[in-house]
């Protein structure tokens, strides 16, 4: 049993990493900062049957994603797990490979991961379906085990890999339309 | 871990340290003798650390009050 006591000691520190997957979450920094403070409020209230020494973070996040899809999800889509399948692995990496000539590959990439701006990751984060979206942020934003993940979302092992597989290659697919876009991939770097 | 198809089939896990130790091992042993596999590996792992630093959000300081006074206020 935590003590409430403890509460702003133990919690406040991971306020602002949770408002930072509120905001991809939400895609909005009003319902961010909404979405952050009605997880501490009710985290705060049950503290009581938080068992002290488990992982505070997860419980947190479990808070914070079920509150979403209570409250907030505006998302109705409901992506087949199949959604997505028939994409190659390693998107980025094989269409860069493809699309400029072997010499050059390292200094391609170079271009490609240096050239994203902040503004490009965010938006192709923000393009994800929601499921997908809730188990990318969970696993390369917050650094959680398909395990941890399994249990704040309160889903099988499988259907997190299965996400995870499948939002990591919509993430690539959308990453490779901004490169596009801002010339970072493509034309240029055809030989001549 | 013969092919250069099994190892790159592997290389989220392996990225997610969901591996066990003897698929970690068979990977290693697999990307020490492949150029190319290697590059790929190298390749996907920086791509997961700038997505993850350029995700970076800053809380404002102001909701981290407001934030701090709604729990002292209690619900």
């Amino acid at each position: 049993m935590a003590d409430q006591a403890n509460f702003e000691r133990d919690a406040m520190p991971l306020a602002p990493q949770l408002y930072g997957a509120a905001v991809r979450l939400t895609r909005n920094p009003a319902d961010a900062e909404d979405l952050v403070q009605e997880t501490f409020l009710k985290a705060y209230r049950a503290y009581a049957t938080f068992e002290e020494g488990t992982n505070l973070k997860a419980w947190l996040y479990r808070i914070l994603t079920n509150t979403f899809i209570n409250n907030y999800r505006r998302d109705t889509r409901r992506p087949q797990e199949t959604d997505l399948g028939e994409l190659e692995d390693l998107y980025l990496f094989r269409r860069l490979a493809r699309e400029t000539s072997p010499t050059s590959s390292g200094s391609a990439e170079d271009q490609l991961l240096e050239g994203l701006v902040e503004e490009d990751i965010k938006q192709a984060i923000e393009s994800l379906p929601e499921n997908f979206r809730m188990v990318v942020l969970l696993a390369d934003l917050e650094g959680f085990s398909y395990k941890e993940i399994a249990d704040i979302l309160d889903i099988p092992i499988g259907t997190v890999m299965s996400r995870l597989h499948r939002g990591r290659k919509a993430l690539q697919v959308a990453l490779w339309d901004f490169a596009t876009k801002r010339g970072l991939v493509g034309e240029g770097d055809r030989p001549r | 871990m013969s092919t250069c198809d099994d190892a790159l089939h592997e290389v989220y896990s392996y990225l997610d340290q969901e591996v066990n130790w003897y698929r970690s091992f068979l990977i290693r042993r697999h990307l020490k003798g492949c150029p190319p596999c290697v590059q790929a590996y190298k390749f996907e792992q920086r791509l997961r650390i700038v997505v993850k630093e350029r995700l970076h959000e800053e809380v404002p300081p102001e909701f981290m009050d407001r934030l701090r006074q709604a729990i002292q206020n209690g619900p």
